[in-house]
Order: C-alpha cells, then sequence, then structure tokens
C-alpha cells in the first residue's frame, strides 16, 4: 500500500452535538484554537461570518444548521477546523466550528453501510455512510454536499 | 521558448498594434508623407528582425508588403482604399505568422494565404501610378553618424546575432565597422557564451536617427550610444574625424555615455507588479498592527516610528499604484479598427467618437476590458444601429455615431458605450424574458427593469433579437467580467434615440483608502472616495421609526438609511450615533452608523462564494488588531435602500 492511499483512507472525526462525524483528512488543513467571527450583514445561516485564519480570510460555515441543530456557542473543547475544499469550481479555505476534536481513524470504505432511512435526524443527502469503531456510531459527511453554498432557489 | 524570442513577439505585437492605427489614420489622410514613413518604417523593422529570430517567412512576405510602400514613399505610387484593405488584411495576416512561432530549421512550407496576399500586393504595385511624389524628393542628405555599441554580457545566450546587426546597419547606407576586443579576457577566463566584443562603426547614409536606432530595437539591453556628425560634404564637427578616433579611451567614452543612452522606460513582466501589490498588501496589514501596538503602548519614540512608517508606506503604496495605471486609450486604440471592419461587414455606417482616453485605470482592469467592450461594441452596430436606409426614413444623419468615454468620479472609473441606434426595444425585451423564465407574464416591471434583463444568463443564448448576424453575444458574459472586477454595468436607452451602456469600475483593484466604522459592533470600511461627509445623528432623530427618514445638513434635506436595520443586525443601545454622507450619482445619502473609527488603509481580499452574492459588500479586509472587516459597496447600498424606500412608500 502507497502512502497517499493510507492518507486518503484516514477520516478526522469530530463531535457535534454528542454525535461524532467524519470527513476525510485529505480535505482539513489545519485545526485551530476558535477566533472571533465577523458577522456578515444579510448573511444565510449556513454561512453567517468571516474568520481570519493567519492572514487569509476564510467564510465561517455553521454545520449545525445544516444538519438542522441548535444553535450553540463554543464550549471549553471547542476547535476550528479549516479545510481545503473546492467550491463552485473554486478552490476556497473554509472554517467550521465543532464541539471538539476527537481522532484521526482509519475508514475502511468496505466496512462503510448505508445510512439508514429511518432512525437519522439528519438531511440524509449530507451523509455519505455510517461506520461503526468500538461499538460507537460514526457518521462520514459527503464533503461535496454538506459544503455546498446554500442556492437562493 | 528563448527570451528574445519572446521579446520579439512581444514588441512586434506592439508594432502590429501601431501599424494598424497608423494605417486607418493613413486612411483619412493619403497623403501624409509622415504616416507613410511610419508605416514603410515599421514594415522594414519587422523584417530585419523576424528574419534575425527565425521568421523568415514572415519576412519574405514583408519584403513584398515594404516594397508597396517604398514605392508610395519614392511617389511612384499613392495610397488608394485598395492599398489600406490590402495592407490591413497583411497586417492581421502576420499576426497570425508571428503567432505561429518562428519557422523550423527546415523552412516552411509555402502556404495559400500567404501566397494569394503576396500575389495581391505584386498586382497592386504593378498597377501603381506615379504620384504627386508625397515623400523626399531625389536623394535625401547623406549624413554621418558615428555608432558605439556593446551588446550585454549576456546577449549572445539571448540568441543576439550581432553579424546580421551590423549587416542591417551595412544596408543603411556606408559603412566602416570596426570591432573592439579589449574586453576579451585571458583564454583560461573565456566563457564562450558570454559576449566580450563592441562595435564602433561610422556610418554615411541618407537614413534618419529613427531609422538607425529601429536596427537595435532588439538589443535594448546593450549600451548604444549614436552620434550625427552632420551631413558628408562638411568638414565634420570634430577635428581628427570620427574614423580616426576609434580606439582612443572606449571606457571612459562608455561610463559617461551610458546614463543618456538608456531608455526611460523598464518592460516588466506584469506578474512581478502582482507580486510586489502583494507584498504591499502585507505591508498594509503589519503596519496597521504596528499602529495598534504603539497606541496601546504609548511610548513616545514607538509613536514616532509608527507614524514614519506609515507615512513611507503610504508613499510606497501611491508609486506602486502609480505603475499599475495605464491609459485608457490602450483599449480605445483597439476599436477603430474593431468598428471599421463591422460596419464594414454589415453594411452600416458607423464613425467612432473617443473620449477621455487618457484616464488611467489599474493595469488588470485594462487587460480585462477589451473583451467585453467588444461584446458591447458588437451589440450596438449590430442590434442598435439601424441600417442606412432606416436612418433615412427616420431623418437620423447618414453616418451613425458610437462613442466611447471614459472618466474618473471618485474612486470610480466610468466608461460608456454610446450609440444614436433606435434603442432597445422593452417589449420586445419582455417577450424574451417572459419565454425564457425570466420574467412572470403578469409581472410588473418598468423599462429600466426590462433593460437590465439583457444581463442575464440565458437571456441572449438563443437566436439575438434583430438575428441580423447570429451574432447574439452573451451581455451576461460582460455582466461577469466587470463583476469580477468589482465593477457594475448599467444600461440606459430611449427609444429612437440610442442605448448606452456604462461600465462603473474601481479605480484599483488592491489597496483603497477607507473609513472603518461600527454598525452593531461588527466593523465595515467605506470607500473614502464616496464619503463626502460626517455628521452627528441628532438626537430628536434617533426616535423615529417611521417611513419618513430625512436630516437637514446646512440647506439640503438628505435621506437616510439605518445600516443596521439594511443589514438584519439588531439596534444597538448607542446614544451618539453618527451618519455617514456618501454621494452616488450626485445624490446624497445618509448611512447611519454607531460609531465611526477613523481611517483605516485597506488592502481588499475578495470574497468568498458564500458571500459574494450578498449585496452592499465588495471585500473583506483585515484590521489591526486581526479581525475581519467587510468593505462596503456604497453604491449599491444606496441602490438598495432606495428599492427599499419605494417599496415602503
Amino acid at each position: 500500500m502507497t502512502e497517499t492511499s493510507e492518507i486518503e483512507g484516514m477520516a478526522l472525526t469530530f463531535s457535534l452535538q454528542g454525535e461524532t462525524f467524519a470527513i476525510p483528512v485529505t480535505y482539513v488543513d489545519e485545526i485551530i484554537d476558535p477566533l472571533p467571527v465577523t458577522r456578515a450583514p444579510n448573511a444565510d445561516a449556513f454561512a453567517p461570518g468571516l474568520i481570519n485564519v493567519r492572514g487569509a480570510i476564510a467564510p465561517f460555515v455553521d454545520l449545525r444548521h445544516r444538519l438542522g441543530m441548535k444553535p450553540a456557542g463554543p464550549c471549553a473543547t471547542s476547535r476550528v477546523l479549516v479545510l481545503d475544499l473546492v467550491v463552485g469550481g473554486e478552490s476556497t479555505k473554509v472554517a467550521m466550528m465543532a464541539d471538539a476534536v476527537d481522532d484521526i481513524t482509519e475508514t475502511n470504505l468496505s466496512d462503510l453501510e448505508p445510512v439508514p432511512e429511518l432512525g437519522v435526524r439528519w438531511p440524509t443527502e449530507y451523509l455519505k455512510g455510517v461506520a461503526k469503531k468500538d461499538g460507537a456510531l460514526i457518521i462520514l459527511l459527503d464533503v461535496e454536499a454538506t459544503f455546498a453554498p446554500t442556492t437562493s432557489h | 521558448m528563448n527570451p528574445a524570442t519572446q521579446s520579439f513577439i512581444q514588441e512586434a505585437s506592439e508594432i502590429l498594434e501601431g501599424l494598424d492605427v497608423t494605417l486607418l489614420e493613413l486612411e483619412a489622410s493619403p497623403t501624409d508623407s509622415a504616416r507613410i514613413d511610419a508605416v514603410f518604417r515599421a514594415l522594414h523593422t519587422l523584417k530585419g528582425s523576424g528574419a534575425m529570430f527565425g521568421f523568415t517567412a514572415l519576412s519574405k512576405f514583408l519584403h513584398h508588403f515594404e516594397n508597396a510602400f517604398d514605392r508610395i514613399r519614392s511617389g511612384e505610387g499613392t495610397v488608394s482604399a485598395d492599398l489600406i484593405q490590402l495592407s490591413l488584411a497583411s497586417r492581421d495576416h502576420m499576426e497570425r505568422m508571428i503567432a505561429r512561432g518562428p519557422d523550423p530549421e527546415a523552412g516552411r512550407p509555402p502556404d495559400a494565404e500567404t501566397d494569394a496576399l503576396v500575389e495581391k500586393i505584386r498586382r497592386l504595385v504593378e498597377t501603381m501610378q506615379p504620384g504627386s511624389a508625397p515623400a523626399s524628393d531625389g536623394t535625401p542628405t547623406m549624413r554621418r553618424f558615428v555608432i558605439d555599441f556593446r551588446p550585454s554580457p549576456d546577449a549572445m545566450r539571448n540568441g543576439l546575432r550581432p553579424d546580421l546587426l551590423l549587416a542591417e546597419l551595412a544596408d543603411l547606407g556606408t559603412a566602416d565597422i570596426t570591432c573592439l576586443g579589449h574586453h576579451v579576457p585571458a583564454l583560461e577566463d573565456l566563457d564562450p557564451t558570454v559576449c566580450h566584443l563592441a562595435w564602433h562603426v561610422v556610418l554615411v547614409t541618407g537614413a534618419g536617427r529613427g531609422e538607425i536606432e529601429e536596427v537595435f530595437l532588439f538589443a535594448s539591453d546593450g549600451d548604444l550610444e549614436i552620434t550625427e556628425l552632420g551631413p558628408v560634404g562638411e568638414p565634420a564637427s570634430a577635428p581628427g574625424s570620427a574614423s580616426e578616433e576609434t580606439p582612443a579611451a572606449p571606457e571612459a567614452a562608455q561610463a559617461a555615455e551610458q546614463v543618456p543612452s538608456k531608455s526611460t522606460s523598464v518592460r516588466v513582466q506584469s506578474h512581478r507588479l502582482d507580486e510586489l501589490m502583494d507584498q504591499l498588501g502585507e505591508l498594509v496589514i503589519a503596519q496597521a498592527r504596528l499602529n495598534r501596538i504603539s497606541s496601546d503602548v504609548q511610548d513616545s519614540a514607538l509613536a514616532g516610528v509608527a507614524e514614519e512608517i506609515e507615512r513611507l508606506v503610504t508613499g510606497l503604496r501611491d508609486a506602486t499604484l502609480s505603475i499599475r495605471m495605464l491609459p485608457v486609450e490602450l483599449v480605445f486604440g483597439k476599436f477603430r479598427r474593431v468598428v471599421r471592419d463591422l460596419s464594414g461587414e454589415l453594411g452600416k455606417q458607423v464613425k467612432l467618437d473617443t473620449r477621455g482616453g487618457e484616464t488611467e485605470v489599474d493595469k488588470n482592469v485594462i487587460d480585462s476590458l477589451t473583451e467585453p467592450l467588444v461584446h458591447i461594441i458588437r451589440n450596438a452596430i449590430d442590434h442598435g444601429i439601424e441600417s442606412p436606409q432606416e436612418r433615412a426614413a427616420r431623418g437620423k444623419p447618414e453616418h451613425a455615431l458610437v462613442k466611447m468615454q471614459a472618466r474618473q468620479s471618485g474612486g470610480e472609473v466610468l466608461i460608456s458605450v454610446t450609440d444614436d441606434g433606435a434603442g432597445l426595444d422593452a417589449e420586445a425585451i419582455r417577450a424574451r424574458a417572459i419565454e425564457r423564465g425570466l420574467l412572470a407574464a403578469d409581472q410588473e416591471a418598468s423599462d429600466e427593469q426590462l433593460y437590465n434583463l439583457i444581463f442575464e444568463p440565458g437571456f441572449s443564448t438563443a437566436k439575438s433579437l434583430s438575428s441580423v448576424s447570429g451574432r447574439g453575444v452573451g451581455m451576461d458574459a460582460v455582466r461577469r467580467v466587470i463583476e469580477d472586477l468589482r465593477g457594475v454595468v448599467e444600461v440606459k436607452s430611449r427609444p429612437g434615440l440610442g442605448t448606452q451602456v456604462t461600465l462603473r469600475l474601481p479605480l484599483t483593484l488592491a489597496i483603497i483608502d477607507g473609513l472603518l466604522v461600527k454598525v452593531a459592533g461588527v466593523p465595515f470600511v467605506l470607500p473614502l472616495s464616496s464619503v463626502e461627509e460626517c455628521v452627528d445623528l441628532p438626537a430628536d432623530e434617533k426616535a423615529r421609526e417611521s417611513g419618513r427618514a430625512l436630516l437637514r445638513i446646512r440647506d439640503e434635506l438628505v435621506p437616510y438609511v439605518n445600516l443596521d436595520t439594511l443589514f438584519g443586525f439588531d439596534r444597538l443601545d448607542e446614544d451618539d450615533r453618527r451618519i455617514v454622507v456618501s454621494s452616488v450619482d450626485g445624490k446624497r445619502m445618509g448611512l447611519v452608523v454607531d460609531e465611526v473609527v477613523g481611517q483605516h488603509q485597506t488592502v481588499i481580499k475578495p470574497l468568498s462564494i458564500y458571500h459574494r452574492g450578498i449585496e452592499g459588500l465588495s471585500g473583506s479586509t483585515i484590521l489591526g488588531d486581526g479581525s475581519v472587516a467587510m468593505i462596503l459597496d456604497v453604491t449599491a447600498l444606496v441602490k438598495r435602500a432606495q428599492a427599499a424606500r419605494r417599496v415602503a412608500a
């Protein structure tokens, strides 16, 4: 197995409102402590503001809003994930807040189970699948769908 | 591609651009001998340098072309409409020849297009009638020049061929060439790829200094000194004539001559300017941080340094920005040809009038402007301007007029294209918009709103409104380019009288002077160029909740708008709110903010795809304390506020 494919199989897990989510580590640029967010006027609730990530201005997105969770401020374990994404054909740095960053774990795509139709509180179009690790459930996000800007239509 | 070839291609395309303009001027005044000479010189230069850089086919082609103008120069022919047409076609052909790069070693197989043009030129030259000898009569005065030429050390590596240069020089007249080898080092130190040689030439020629300088056009990074010794026949001005003083003291002479012989302009690749601008942006942000620390520390020595650095950074910023500014004429110049060709093609008679070409805009704006302007001009001539018959029937002048104007207004540059054609057809636009699903069938829309629909994507993708040429170019592409430049497109039209499309562009793309304000605790930057004054919001106005929001400033009533309401922010319980008065299109409008913090040099960073669509924002920036502030687009804000007021009323 080559080194790149090893990295490709890795996922970063983080928690939001007690649930564990995962995104492939290849999208993660850095993890930083929470910083003040500048509110954008008349902004869409999914992208409420902007943040200064060491000299670069990144949009700050609210994953809680997208997943239909209640809004919440930062807590003691909160971290900001800075992601390198391609959105609408442009490569963009995007910042999001997680309640805690847990671990980097190997996800074996063959172990991934499809998301059950029932019993999931979140919009299934954002989810790629579910994996079990040590008896706990990890939800792998579909990065492209999850971070797509809200369309006005 | 080697750098010398690249430099040739660049210079050649500049020469071709100039040729375009000169030919069109020559069309207007066909006996102007200065212009005829200019065309001949341009062709001659291209021929010589083309051969030098391996564009042999081009050079051969130019030989015929040049020949035609040589005949005219010597009075054996005149400038005819056919010649201009053929010259323009040849010019375009040369552009393509240059674009395909140097000829391969084995030479290029003959191509039909070149041969056809050569044949046409040959026939034209054969049928030329002697004219009234516009150029120099008989033999020109022979003059003596002394030329000292030392190529730069790496000239050979860049592909310079001094032998061809000197041969070309000798072609101009009688040349006495001496090679100077004092700087050739001992054999063990000799790097054979470095040019150690210099040449001293005494040239007796009928050509002028300009023609001699053109020989060296592509060797301009070397040292060149041309001294004119006056007409031959008279004794040379210096005692001990030129040819004898040759190897006297070349070093000393060169040291003294270097300064005046260097050109006063420098060619720089534009990405270097962009790098400079990026660095400057970082510097401005760092300086803002220094200022903030200095005001926290309250140390007078530190404050002194911080102030001095601020002054220096401002100076550096202005100097850097001015390097990037270029006159709009660079773009306008290209359109004489576009208008000429297009009106001919469509059988319409159109005159182009350009004004304000000296207005300067950032280089990156200039680079992006050509394409949208071509779209707009095509649309104006194709769809806007009526056929000559229609014009006659409406009692309009036979020649239609397209005006391109540029002017600066505050922090913006306005570039407008106005035609005196039929104007936009609001009903046709309405019908098409409904057909395309851009407008509901029963939706009310003012003419102005309808006109703006032409910029919607999908509006003009199918057959064009007039379907004259099937060239319905997407005006949405125009809007996209202009918005990428943080600009705005506006269209005005009057039925039967014409249409005006105006591009409003920011003066610069990178750094502006801004006014930092706070609204509901959030920092915003207003471009200082759009701010007229700041006044206090009177206490009795604060409580007002009704729709009427007018403030008397001196003798004028100024409408104002609360930014917090407009932005959907909660109102802070501030006591001393302020109104920033700005002016858009000559109309004053107040923007109520909680606090005016002060002036702030602002490095503009573009907004991401998540926030780009928000009306009234034009970018973002980092403040001295590291927080992010958004830059407001005052024009868009005021429009939005006016629209909101109209709805409320």
